[in-house]
């Protein structure tokens, strides 16, 4: 077989994928027949309203010198750990906007944290393509740094997002720009299995964020550059379950719907969806239109605890606090007094869903009490 | 005092009337020279003691002071009263020669009183006396106006440094019986007045007053000069002001009427002042306001570029070389609507940066004290370039948690620890992370029992405004001479191979002490060894291929021979010049096998000490070096590897320890992913080539080199926004790629220097990089100097209209450029064409051959050049600037 005949034939191939793709969508469409927020609406249901006291800034939480690019919370125990570029991870009592830890990084160039389920160890990845869990119970040093209590190497490009599988403290999923996710085993530092990378069903860029099924911990959904989501498997490394496509720029952020059978993603594209993991269908796009300039981008989403709200960070600042069900902007967290100064770029609801935490380019981070 | 005062100090019993300081004829004086210090006793609003026997001095209590004011006032009380004590004994002094005195001894007994007094005695404020000195003191103000106004003085404008304005700025007016006043007069704006007063000048070296200098200076003589030098402009009284007269002819006045009072006067009234602040206040801006536009319509032009002109600032001559008064740290840098008006725009940039940036305005160590220690200026330069520096940082009291590595002001309230609240030296605390004050430690009626039953002070309540406005005018203005200090980051990137981690490699063995710690010596020990094994693999693979190719040459030669040596060649045939003995073959093979399986990293480093002999009888045998001296015919074999093959039993060695050199040879041996960074600093040596203008305060400069991995960077780098805060980014192209190709991400093979240009326009147009300058390192010149003379550079499509005009006799001729330079600037151009193109900027480029450490360095020194031309850039004028430019442009190799 020569070259020629073999360019023929993967152009031919390509061409079929790529038409089956298509009849892929277009069936997809025809069986779509869910319109939330019309059927939500044919229901009576009114946007949600808040009153002035319903979403107040509470805490602020200062210390960074740099910007935050990460925050998570606690399971229990109303704790936050915030990474930032100053190279620092510091642990917050939210409560009291107390610092009880603050570790300096061997590498400045942190892009995500991740507080363990029992609230005894923090996981950070950036640029030096590791993960590095850390202890909180070993003292640190005189400058502030700690011993790494285990350095997850393996990825070959950065580590741009982690989470611990919800209730196990010895796993841990990590996002990487080397189009990979990755599920480590803490206990013996080494990788259980890589989702992605060689095998086509895989990213074709670099994942940047990664969600866990709070009630399915085998389940996750990453979100990369290549603009699209997939479902994994956990217990099936070699192709994802499936991949959702209608965003139409990379996708940075992912989040599970507090059920599990959905998820949200957010975008540079300036939107926000609502997909469905077993029928893979998109139910809802959140778009606030903004005139002649580009839209902002999204950051970061995170939904409340009952679903109803969606809560999305923009690279301009914003915070739009979304009805899920109507798909209308409620409120602008950004719009309210002393909000952030710079862009929002990470944000996260606590466990429990009573407060929201929100992370910012301004160094600081907010916690504001959510009450519904 | 008396027989002082009217020799040296000037009598102003009524504004019209001024006498003269005489000269002094007499004998030298041989003994030490009590400084004399014109002042007013009478009218000093201080603090003395009520009785200074109301507590031990070794009671240890935590005392806040009220107001630092008193303290150096009381101490210099204290020399006042030494003064007078000691006046009796000196003959004549004379006012034109310069009187030094230091006082090293406060512990005579008048300054005892100051020591107490500055411990903080119970103190009550006398109404009396701060109506007496009020009242004195409005018609000496009004008459400073006139005088001020006349004379055209600066005295806000030009940092002068005397202790008595130290901390309470706002209170130099309230004291101004005292302290002299020192504004700076500049030039005669011809008025008889100004040629009667005394200009006196007084600067401290150190404000806490253990070491005193103060000079008086003739006002005859200072006047005098400027009538003579403005002599043209008096009718018109408009004088020209140049900006040399602004550093060497300021001289400061005296108002002071300080003859006939009576030292012991302070004894007799035991209180604390503190000033009405507002309404000195108001005086002051009365002044200054009734002064400038009286300058600025005298003095139009500035005649002097300001550049050089004024070394540190807006400082008299007398003054350069000493740190500035501590409490007008917060206008460094902060320039007035006077100089302004005066100067352009320019200029008064030059004027304030020298003055941010001089290293004796630097914030002296010893005045900040953290966790209750005064540090040291090692320290407080590590404080400064530590990932969290502290902000705003000015004298004071500082808690250091180490735990969290954070920063705080301290005031009474313990911090350490956990820190949960702010305390401001107001005594107002706040919780930590929260903007309300949370209340005010002086307002609770606990705290003030507390203090009266300790006998502690409690801050008055007139100083409060005052406090309040001190910090207010520092935080208002931070200067910024700390971003300076700050760590300068310089990006170094570039397509894989082109060099980036030796040049990494080289600045870590120039610039530290310490290039590679033991533990990273024998990781990279392990790496080299690993090496050196693969490296020996390809030459037993390629030996195989040899003696293979020489059997079938000599069966071919055999057979054409014909068949008579049959029999005899036979039982050579198995022998060839590359056969080896079986135990290596059986290391051969295993090796091989072992290369084959992709194992070879994760046993070979261990099983070093058994196969080492291995190696070195392989390294002796004549097959093995008839392989190796064909290795260019082995195209995995990489260039470097001859280096360590040569040295190959010493490397294997288990007592091997790599040299700096073996480092900078060896690959991939740092971090094979992600990013590196190193700091450093340029040592001080460096200084004697290339410092044009005495920039003594880069030697503070701190650089941090961060290397990245090109591997990880996609279509779309959104993390480079984390180097947004990056001052340069060095691109890094081998010169040698020319003739190399990668095979990129469809499969292609593509020539490698395509790919770097390729590289090379995505980092230049990246959002992040808008506006950044970029440094183009062209490395591996050497490698490139020897391949261009085999290769034709347009072997490259970017390259093809490279037509160099060679001379036949190149060799000869040492002037002649040689190919390879040639080729180097025409890349160089090709690039910065390509630059300009994209962003209309211009390319630093530079020429590197990463192996010569002074090649590494000149570049990285160049980096800084380009950073230094950054900061000057809006000083010069187009033109001059592309002076500079196209100096930079014109390399010198």
């Amino acid at each position: 077989m020569s070259v020629a005949e073999l360019k023929e034939r993967h152009m031919a191939a390509t061409e079929t994928v790529n038409s089956l793709r298509d009849r892929l969508r277009q069936q997809r469409l025809l069986l779509l027949d869910t319109d939330v927020a019309g059927y939500a609406r044919s229901q009576g249901k009114t946007p949600v309203t808040f009153g002035p006291t319903d979403l107040v800034c509470c805490r602020t939480l200062q210390g960074h010198t740099g910007k935050v690019h990460s925050l998570d919370w606690t399971p229990e125990r109303n704790r936050i750990v915030s990474a930032s570029q100053d190279g620092r991870l510091i642990v917050w009592n939210a409560l009291t906007s107390q610092k009880t830890h603050a570790i300096k990084l061997p590498c400045a160039w942190v892009m995500t944290c991740a507080f363990s389920p029992n609230g005894q160890s923090v996981a950070c990845g950036g640029l030096d393509s590791m993960c590095s869990i850390f202890n909180l119970n070993t003292q640190t040093d005189n400058d502030g740094s700690m011993p790494v209590s285990r350095m997850l190497s393996g990825h070959k490009g950065y580590v741009s997002s982690c989470q611990y599988v919800p209730d196990e403290d010895t796993h841990l999923i990590t996002a990487s720009g080397d189009h990979t996710c990755v599920l480590w085993d803490i206990t013996t530092g080494l990788r259980t299995s890589v989702f992605g990378g060689e095998f086509q069903s895989g990213h074709t860029s670099d994942v940047v964020s990664v969600s866990i099924n709070g009630s399915n911990s085998r389940m996750f959904v990453s979100g990369s550059c290549d603009s699209t989501a997939r479902l994994w498997d956990t217990r099936v490394a070699s192709r994802a379950v499936r991949t959702f496509h209608g965003h139409e720029g990379d996708v940075n952020t992912v989040k599970f719907f507090p059920d599990g059978n959905r998820f949200g993603t957010g975008s540079d594209d300036g939107t926000c969806r609502l997909f469905d993991i077993r029928t893979g269908h998109q139910l809802q796009v959140y778009n606030q239109p903004h005139g002649d300039n580009e839209a902002p981008h999204v950051t970061s989403i995170a939904f409340s605890i009952s679903g109803r709200l969606l809560f999305a960070g923009y690279t301009n600042g914003d915070c739009y606090v979304w009805d899920t069900l109507l798909a209308q902007v409620v409120l602008d967290l950004g719009s309210l007094q002393n909000s952030h100064d710079g862009r929002i770029s990470c944000l996260g609801l606590s466990a429990d869903g009573s407060a929201l935490c929100t992370g910012s380019w301004d160094t600081n981070l907010k916690t504001t009490s959510v009450d519904k | 005092m008396k027989d002082m005062s009217l020799e040296v100090a000037t009598v102003v019993e009524d504004a019209a009337e001024y006498s003269f300081a005489m000269e002094y004829h007499g004998p030298p004086i041989t003994r030490e020279l009590p400084r004399a210090v014109p002042i007013n006793v009478d009218r000093i609003p201080v603090a003395a003691v009520v009785s200074p026997l109301s507590f031990s001095d070794n009671l240890s209590l935590p005392i806040v002071q009220p107001i630092s004011a008193t303290d150096i006032i009381g101490k210099k009380l204290s020399k006042d009263l030494k003064l007078s004590s000691t006046s009796a004994e000196l003959l004549t002094v004379s006012p034109t020669s310069v009187i030094a005195f230091e006082s090293r001894n406060n512990e005579v007994s008048e300054g005892s009183y100051s020591k107490e007094l500055g411990l903080g005695t119970e103190t009550s404020v006398s109404p009396s006396s701060v109506g007496n000195a009020l009242d004195e003191r409005e018609p000496e103000n009004c008459h400073s106006n006139d005088v001020c106004a006349l004379s055209g003085e600066l005295s806000s404008d030009f940092e002068c440094c005397h202790p008595d304005g130290v901390v309470n700025g706002a209170n130099e007016r309230g004291y101004s019986s005292v302290s002299p006043d020192h504004s700076c007069e500049l030039g005669g704006v011809g008025t008889s007045e100004a040629l009667g007063s005394l200009d006196s000048f007084e600067k401290s070296r150190n404000s806490s007053g253990s070491l005193h200098k103060s000079r008086l200076s003739s006002g005859l003589k200072g006047s005098l000069d400027f009538n003579e030098s403005n002599r043209t402009d008096w009718a018109s009284n408009e004088s020209v002001l140049s900006m040399d007269y602004l550093s060497s002819r300021v001289s400061s006045r005296k108002f002071g009427d300080g003859n006939n009072e009576s030292a012991c006067d302070v004894r007799r009234v035991p209180v604390v002042t503190f000033c009405d602040i507002e309404s000195d206040d108001e005086n002051t801006n009365e002044e200054f306001s009734r002064s400038e536009p009286e300058v600025v319509r005298a003095k139009k032009e500035p005649a002097v570029k300001s550049n050089g002109s004024m070394p540190e600032g807006r400082k008299c001559v007398t003054c350069i070389g000493y740190p500035i008064d501590e409490s007008k740290r917060g206008s460094l840098g902060k320039c007035s609507r006077m100089l302004k008006r005066l100067l352009n725009d320019l200029e008064v940039r030059q004027i304030m940066k020298a003055e941010k940036l001089c290293e004796v305005n630097q914030l002296p160590p010893e005045y900040i004290y953290v966790n209750g220690s005064p540090l040291y200026h090692e320290e407080l330069i590590m404080l400064q370039s530590c990932p969290n520096p502290p902000k705003k940082l000015k004298p004071g009291n500082y808690w250091y948690d180490k735990v969290s590595g954070l920063w705080g002001k301290l005031a009474g309230v313990q911090c350490a620890g956990n820190p949960h609240f702010w305390v401001n030296d107001d005594g107002s605390y706040q919780e930590e992370g929260q903007k309300n004050t949370k209340g005010y430690i002086w307002g609770k009626a606990g705290t003030k029992l507390l203090c009266a039953v300790l006998s502690l002070l409690v801050p008055s309540k007139s100083s409060h405004p005052c406090g309040e406005q001190v910090t207010s005018m520092i935080s208002r203005s931070m200067p910024d001479y700390l971003e300076q200090r700050a760590l300068q980051k310089l990006l170094l990137i570039g397509y894989s191979g082109s060099g980036t981690s030796t040049i990494f490699k080289q600045a870590k063995i120039l610039y530290k002490d310490i290039p590679f710690s033991e533990d990273e010596r024998e990781q990279i020990k392990l790496v080299i060894q690993s090496h050196v094994y693969s490296y020996i693999g390809i030459l037993l693979e390629g030996r195989e291929r040899f003696e293979e190719e020489s059997l079938n040459n000599l069966r071919q030669n055999q057979s054409s021979d014909g068949s008579a040596l049959a029999g005899h060649v036979d039982c050579n045939s198995e022998k060839t010049l590359y056969s080896i003995c079986p135990r290596l073959k059986a290391f051969s093979d295993w090796l091989l096998k072992i290369m084959a399986s992709g194992t070879l990293e994760a046993i070979f480093p261990a099983a070093s000490r058994e196969y080492a002999p291995l190696v070195e009888e392989l390294w002796s045998n004549p097959a093995f070096h008839a392989t190796y001296k064909r290795r260019s015919e082995l195209e995995t074999l990489p260039s470097v590897a001859s280096y360590f093959l040569e040295r190959a039993v010493e490397i294997l060695k288990p007592d091997y320890k790599p040299s700096d050199v073996d480092i900078l040879y060896a690959e991939h041996v740092t971090s094979s992913n992600g990013l590196s960074c190193v700091d450093f600093s340029f040592p001080e040596s460096a200084y004697d080539d290339d410092a044009d203008s005495g920039d003594l305060h880069d030697s503070l400069l701190r650089f941090q080199l961060i290397r990245l991995q090109a591997k990880g960077f996609g279509e779309n780098c959104k993390w480079l926004e984390m180097f947004e805060d990056v001052r340069i980014v060095i691109f890094c192209v081998s010169l040698s790629d020319y003739d190399q190709f990668a095979i990129d991400g469809d499969g292609n093979a593509v020539n490698k220097m395509l790919l770097s240009k390729k590289f090379f326009e995505n980092m230049v147009t990246h959002p992040t990089f808008d506006q950044m300058d970029f440094l183009l390192v062209l490395n591996k010149f050497d490698l490139f100097d020897q391949k261009i003379e085999q290769v034709p550079l347009s072997l490259c499509d970017w390259f093809d209209d490279f037509h160099p005009v060679v001379s036949r006799n190149r060799p000869n001729n040492a002037n002649h450029p040689t190919l390879g330079q040639l080729g180097f600037h025409y890349i160089a151009v090709k690039f910065k064409r390509l630059y300009a193109a994209l962003t209309g900027r211009k390319l630093y480029v530079s020429l590197v051959k990463a192996m010569e450490p002074n090649s590494v360095d000149a570049a990285l020194k160049y980096a800084r050049e380009i950073l230094n031309w950054d900061e000057d850039r809006p000083n010069f004028s187009l033109s001059e600037y592309s002076i500079y430019s196209t100096e930079a442009s014109s390399l010198s190799h």
